[in-house]
């Protein structure tokens, strides 16, 4: 990866759905639908634009975060960035693998053991098979299941399902991490484990981009934070500027003057 | 490793082959395991559907109807084994997008690997019964000779783009379609007559022949049939399946790439 490239590059990235009338899920009502998508004075398709025109820029390294009230666009923001939905409009660069992390666990089979689903999801958040079989001790260890690890994943705890989704997702080595909120989950040790881990990453240069109403670790582990409001970027800024600004628009003047105490309990 | 992705509001994320095949690799063999897993008769259970519905068939059609046809129950078989593998890859493939809403929004991997894996997996089942095939017509005193080396991964690549290409197609608009699971249902018990399984193609009369070829099936299912039982490689005769599914591969392909991107924000 050349240094001079930024990891990512977003241009005036727009993402619009169709609340009404658009993907028809049955054939009966795009059959209906026909006629008005056709002539000029059928119902109006209701726009809705999840992500308006943004726009930023992150070097090598850096770690971004994603703030804002729910709805905002982060998730969405992080979908388009995975490549997993695609903009309506804009331009978007990645220069290096990207891996992201939406949801731990996502494919597991509760059927199968621990370790095979261990493997499989390796290989589908981005190792090759040899990278995962190599990693499947490290993770196996990580996640502390010990003899679990050959029972069917039905058996598992929802804790122990979450243990071995990031234990996974730990011994993916991507260049780009998209994460959405996913480490907000678990016990304290879990927690802690969690934030390690991220440190890690960010010592070993890895290009975040973190989506998280925790705004204490937003603070702790971003070098610069994105505001979003109806899918628009409304500040970018260091952490602790975004931070007082967003408690500031949600609880008023006296809350946002301590910004981590101002978190509501 | 280096990857480079531009969407300019169009491509999405392209990635390696490698990892496709690996994955693909990985979920068929899951897929494997999981069929008839927590079933008493396991693996039996693929060679026990085609034989039992083959056994009600041929005392209903050998029997009772008496249709005049030499070694009925083996021209039942061998078009029965490679019917079910087409039926339960379109009937478990169709749904493969659809049914797996949650990791198409939140994981990034080449979609194609899911149905792909669901008809591999039905194809092994159909190669890993032959050898029961292969004892039924031994004792009718048939024996496979040189022309099965050469025959059956012919007809096996044939039905395997058949089904890629139909299946690409139909998995992308059942994202969007949901009524197409219950019209392929419909579909394939209508396919079941329209295709010489339950009679061979010689006691189509000559007036009807051509409405019967028309079927793609139909030219595949009869080349399996010559290959089992007569030791008959498949010929020219073959032309309907591999150009249906030359073009099924064509626009199933297109269909997909165009369609793809929009499955995470239609599921």
């Amino acid at each position: 990866m050349r240094s001079d490239q930024p990891a990512i590059l977003a241009e005036e990235l727009s993402k619009r759905y169709f609340l009404h009338g658009g993907g028809a899920q049955e054939l009966k009502a795009a059959l209906l639908s026909l006629p008005s998508l056709l002539g000029s004075n059928g119902r109006a398709r209701h726009d809705f634009w999840a992500l308006r025109d943004i726009s930023f820029s992150l070097r090598p390294g850096e770690c971004l975060g994603l703030a804002g009230p729910n709805g905002s666009g982060k998730s969405t923001l992080l979908r388009v960035l995975a490549g997993i939905s695609r903009p309506t409009s804009g331009r978007l660069v990645l220069n290096g693998r990207a891996s992201a992390l939406l949801e731990l666990g996502a494919g597991f089979e509760p059927r199968v053991s621990g370790r095979e689903n261990a493997l499989l999801n390796a290989v589908l958040l981005g190792l090759s098979l040899s990278e995962a079989r190599a990693a499947l001790p490290k993770i196996i260890e990580f996640s502390e299941l010990g003899e679990f690890i050959d029972e069917p994943m039905r058996t598992y705890s929802s804790g122990m399902l979450v243990r071995l989704g990031f234990s996974v997702a730990v011994h993916v080595r991507p260049e780009i991490l998209l994460v959405d909120e996913v480490l907000a989950v678990g016990d304290a040790e879990f927690q802690r484990k969690c934030f390690d881990h991220m440190k890690k990453l960010r010592a070993d240069g890895v290009t975040i981009v973190m989506a998280s109403h925790d705004l204490p670790s937003l603070q702790r582990y971003t070098d610069r934070v994105l505001l979003l409001e109806h899918g628009q970027v409304v500040l970018e800024a260091r952490p602790a500027e975004v931070i007082h600004a967003y408690l500031l628009r949600v609880f008023g003047e006296e809350t946002a003057a301590n910004p981590i105490m101002g978190i509501p309990r | 490793m280096l990857q480079k992705t531009t969407s300019r509001g169009g491509a999405i994320t392209v990635r390696s082959a490698g990892r496709t095949w690996e994955l693909l690799y990985l979920l068929t063999l899951r897929d494997l395991k999981l069929r008839y897993q927590d079933t008493a008769l396991g693996l039996l259970w693929s060679l026990m559907k085609p034989l039992m519905l083959g056994a009600v068939l041929f005392v209903a059609l050998k029997r009772f109807v008496r249709i005049d046809v030499d070694d009925y129950h083996l021209v039942l078989l061998t078009a029965l084994f490679p019917w079910v593998w087409f039926q339960t890859s379109v009937l478990l493939a169709t749904p493969s997008f659809a049914s797996n809403g949650a990791l198409l929004k939140k994981v990034p991997f080449p979609r194609v690997v899911l149905p792909l894996a669901t008809i591999l997996n039905s194809g092994i089942h159909f190669v890993l019964s032959i050898p029961v095939l292969i004892i039924m017509l031994a004792v009718s005193g048939r024996h496979p000779d040189w022309t099965w080396i050469i025959g059956v991964p012919v007809l096996v690549v044939v039905q395997l783009g058949l089904l890629v290409g139909t299946l690409l197609l139909m998995a992308s608009l059942d994202v969007f379609f949901r009524d197409l699971e219950h019209l392929t249902e419909v579909f394939l018990s209508l396919l079941f007559y329209m295709t010489p399984i339950l009679y061979p193609l010689e006691v189509v009369p000559d007036a009807w022949e051509p409405i019967v070829l028309i079927n793609p099936l139909s030219s595949m299912i009869e080349a399996w049939r010559d290959l089992f039982m007569n030791n008959q490689l498949p010929g020219l005769d073959l032309w309907p399946a591999v150009l249906f599914m030359l073009g099924s591969l064509l626009v199933g392909s297109q269909v997909f790439r165009r369609l793809e991107p929009a499955f995470a924000d239609a599921l």
